[in-house]
């Protein structure tokens, strides 16, 4: 676990740089960029990316991978739509039962996994096609929205949603409050064990992670306030983190990636906690699906297209092994967040469609490889 | 009497910590079989790989000659082209290929840039046919059996030209006839004049076939004679050899009531190939059983079956604490009182990449939950405890546990067995590539754990620490239990005999 190594290593400055690079240069060609309107709309393009790339980390921490996310963001989040258009479900109603299908099927996929023992790239792939023929009967191909014409429903809020500046503030204290609090609770119990704990590391890493809420706070409260989506993301990589850092599960996917065989032997239930891992990337899917759909306003045949590699990219960026047993949620946030920088300058741009594939694919390469290069020279 | 032609002239290899051979002179001449033996870990392979251009020339002190003249081999390349093959225990055909592509493997013939695949099996057939083996040569070798297998290996090495054929446990996996066959094949090359270097824990096949015998021990020389000249009960000794210094400090301890016991199990796995029959045991609280056997007599899968984590249960039943074991999973057996030290500490026993307090709780963590969280605070406590209990040597808790040695990986591994409080620990060559300090304070721990009561069972091809450490040892040969001995009966000739299959041998 990289917690466990204090302060930054090569590879944090790395990353931290080369987002740097990429901020500046946005900045310097468009005003816009580092407007308040922009970013507001950034944290909601990275709260989708990433929200699905937190579920893509529990995947493939095991060492599985799922291609099949992409599709299933437009299918669950077509299945939501339509449930609430065409069938006039009340829009909590059919989100918790697009949900609970889209836990199911990826349940589903994790046994197929496991119990065939077929690799989880040709179920998963079969999984991106069958998912995008089924989308389209869904949606029988035609545009439907997420709220039936001149009605607003909570699907539709998901992304529309802005917290009043007050709250927005109130949240910001209580991410503080959490931060330093943990820090002063493990300083204590470290002073009364004699356990080693670097205190001022510590300090300062929950001082400048407050410090990141309040500016977040501050600059989205200049355009309309802190979006909903920022806050389900928040909620969603402190799950994660939690998960994978502080409970017996988040160790047994460490273990299985990093040595399978190793984690039979030590009496580790392998399937039942990969299929675990595929059923939380469910919920995932469905979270990310119902964001995407309603960011979209509605759902369409290209929703979530392509996604499932977004979501690979921000991982792989962030560190995490393509064979399991290395990875980790900040990694992974910050993964993302370049990706998602990267969409939303060009975008921004008006760069051609074709290009940003380009530069996508050049980005996510160049990071691996500087990757590879840099932990071989720390070793 | 020709000259060798190939010979291995005061050969001293060393690995990190071990010297694996010692001065060791070694040759073959053409028209012979010249047999190699000693107990596992003697440093035959060493031998061997030194031989065939493994190990390539600088990474050794001493000489190789072929024919008489200085050779310096960079590679496995080299080797072969001066005439030298060896076929490993672990073949290297290309199992999806046809059997033809196998025999001329990265040699095909070509017309232009095309491969000529009607002279490939032209080619393949007519070797095949010299070494007596009627298969169609279009048929992938996956489909053949071990003996055939072998034979596509060796028509590939006399294809290249092969004086000198270095031949490794061949009949290991072979059945009675497949290995009369091979022998047979064996006795023709030497007619045509191949050197041919035999490898094989069987004695009656080197009586049968070897002209002379060369036993190895602990990285040296130890005899070399005539076939003719030597007889089984001197072979063996001069196998086993030592003496039992203060090596092991097994301590008699107070025995219980028994606490596992095997009651005519049988098991297949490894898709039916390999099996477990009819074995019984019972091993008491505070005791250790010792279980020998060569390689490949079954003893690791019996380990793993007793932990649910090898074969289908065919027969019989196991009691723990004289009731029915009903484990059928790691994780089942681990909530029994089981608790399991793996052969290969680095391929099944650690996650090399984390770190070694990660590695100490894996099999606990959940009992580390509190209110859904990690107690990382009652975490760390433990893992000082056998940290500093098992004198683990290490920067830290939190350091990697693939860089540490062999001896304080071991440990972890301990620690780890240790904190599930199990009934019966299961040791599977718990002291390999571990240095002697470290051994003696891994067999103190092996004290410490049958003083509290503990039944441990010990799996270990090291006679001499089989015989050191167990109050009572039994002999496994092709997953069937040979004998059963106390301590006092236990003497090495004893034992190899019984893991040879020679009952009467004693």
């Amino acid at each position: 676990m990289s917690e466990e190594k204090a302060g930054m290593n090569v590879r944090d400055w790395s990353e931290t740089l080369a987002l740097g690079a990429i901020v500046a240069v946005f900045a310097a060609l468009s005003p816009e960029f580092l407007g308040a309107r922009n970013l507001s709309m950034l944290a909601i393009e990275l709260s989708i990316t990433a929200i699905l790339a937190l579920g893509m980390l529990l995947v493939m921490l095991p060492g599985q991978i799922d291609l099949s996310a992409g599709s299933g963001v437009g299918l669950i989040g077509g299945v939501a739509a339509v449930l609430v258009t065409r069938f006039n479900w009340p829009a909590p109603a059919a989100m918790l039962a697009a949900a609970v299908l889209a836990i199911l099927i990826w349940n589903t996929m994790g046994r197929l996994i496991v119990s065939q023992r077929m690799p989880s790239f040709i179920i998963t792939l079969g999984g991106l096609l069958v998912f995008k023929g089924l989308f389209w009967l869904v949606i029988q191909n035609a545009t439907v929205p997420v709220s039936p014409a001149g009605a607003e429903n909570l699907f539709a809020r998901l992304t529309t949603t802005y917290l009043p500046p007050p709250l927005g503030w109130a949240l910001a204290a209580a991410v503080a409050a959490v931060l330093l609090g943990g820090w002063a609770r493990r300083a204590r119990r470290a002073k009364a064990t004699g356990a080693p704990y670097d205190s001022e590391t510590g300090f300062l890493k929950a001082f400048l992670g407050a410090q990141a809420a309040a500016l977040f706070v501050a600059v989205t409260n200049g355009f309309r306030g802190v979006p909903l989506p920022a806050v389900l993301l928040a909620a969603s990589a402190a799950a994660v983190f939690i998960l994978t850092e502080h409970t017996a599960f988040g160790r047994r996917l460490y273990a299985i990636g990093g040595n399978a065989e190793a984690a039979l032997l030590a009496g580790i239930d392998v399937d039942k906690n990969v299929i675990a891992a595929f059923a939380i990337m469910g919920a995932a899917v469905a979270l990310t699906g119902f964001m995407q759909t309603a960011y979209a306003g509605a759902s369409t045949t290209t929703v979530g297209d392509l996604m499932e590699l977004d979501a690979i990219a921000a991982c792989v960026i962030g560190g995490t092994s393509l064979n399991g047993g290395r990875g980790n949620v900040r990694g992974v946030l910050f993964g993302a967040l370049i990706m998602a920088t990267l969409l939303n300058g060009m975008t921004l741009l008006a760069v051609s469609p074709e290009i940003k594939y380009v530069t996508r694919g050049l980005v996510l390469a160049l990071a691996v490889w500087l990757d590879t290069r840099l932990s071989r020279v720390a070793r | 009497m020709s000259a060798p032609l190939l010979e291995a002239r005061g050969v001293t290899k060393r690995f990190p910590g071990v010297v694996a051979l010692k001065d060791v002179g070694f040759d073959v001449r053409a028209g012979e079989v010249h047999a190699l033996c000693g107990e596992n870990g003697a440093g035959k392979s060493t031998l061997i790989k030194l031989l065939c251009g493994v190990h390539p020339y600088g990474s050794y002190e001493g000489e190789l000659l072929v024919g008489g003249e200085r050779a310096e081999f960079a590679g496995v390349g080299d080797a072969q082209r001066a005439g030298i093959a060896a076929i490993a225990q672990e073949l290297a055909c290309v199992p999806a290929l046809s059997v033809a592509e196998n025999v001329r493997l990265g040699d095909w013939p070509t017309t232009g840039a095309l491969v000529d695949w009607q002279e490939t099996r032209r080619d393949a057939r007519e070797w095949l046919s010299k070494l007596g083996l009627d298969v169609d040569p279009d048929l992938p070798v996956e489909r053949l059996g071990a003996g055939q297998r072998q034979l596509v290996e060796i028509a590939k090495a006399l294809r290249k030209k092969a004086r000198v054929l270095i031949l490794d446990e061949p009949t290991a996996a072979l059945a009675e006839a497949e290995a009369r066959r091979l022998l047979e094949l064996v006795r023709s090359l030497r007619a045509e004049g191949i050197a041919i270097v035999y490898i094989s824990h069987r004695l009656e096949e080197i009586f049968e076939i070897a002209d002379r015998v060369t036993v190895l021990r602990d990285g040296s020389t130890v005899s070399t004679r005539l076939a003719s000249d030597a007889r089984r009960e001197v072979l063996i000794r001069d196998m086993v050899g030592r003496e039992l210094g203060a090596l092991f400090p097994r301590r008699a301890p107070a025995l219980g009531p028994v606490r596992l016991e095997a009651r005519r199990l049988g098991a297949e796995g490894g898709g039916g190939v390999k099996r477990l029959e009819d074995v019984s045991f019972s091993v008491r609280a505070g005791e250790v059983l010792g279980i020998g056997g060569l390689m490949g007599a079954g003893r690791t899968e019996l380990l793993k079956h007793l932990f649910g984590a090898w074969g289908r249960r065919t027969a019989g039943e196991l009691l723990l604490d004289g009731r029915p074991l009903p484990a059928r999973t790691p994780w089942d057996a681990l909530a029994a009182g089981l608790a399991l030290v793996s052969e290969d500490r680095r391929r099944d026993g650690l996650v090399l990449e984390q770190s070694v307090g990660f590695n100490l709780s894996l099999s606990t963590v959940a009992s580390l939950m509190r209110g859904g969280l990690l107690d990382e605070h009652e975490e760390a406590v433990l893992n000082e405890r056998d940290r500093a209990e098992l004198r683990i040597k290490t920067p830290s808790l939190a350091a990697r546990v693939g860089g540490l040695s062999g001896g304080n990986q071991q440990k972890v591994l301990f620690g780890r067995a240790r904190r599930s409080a199990p009934k019966v620990l299961l040791l599977d060559e718990p002291t390999r590539g571990v240095d002697v300090g470290a051994k003696v304070e891994i067999y103190e721990v092996i004290n410490g754990l049958t003083e509290k009561g503990l039944a441990v069972v010990l799996v270990s091809s090291e006679l001499p620490e089989l015989i050191g450490m167990s109050d009572r040892i039994v002999m496994m040969r092709s997953g069937r239990v040979m004998g059963e001995f106390s301590r006092a009966e236990a003497t090495q000739e004893r034992l190899i005999a019984a893991a040879l299959g020679h009952a009467e041998a004693a």
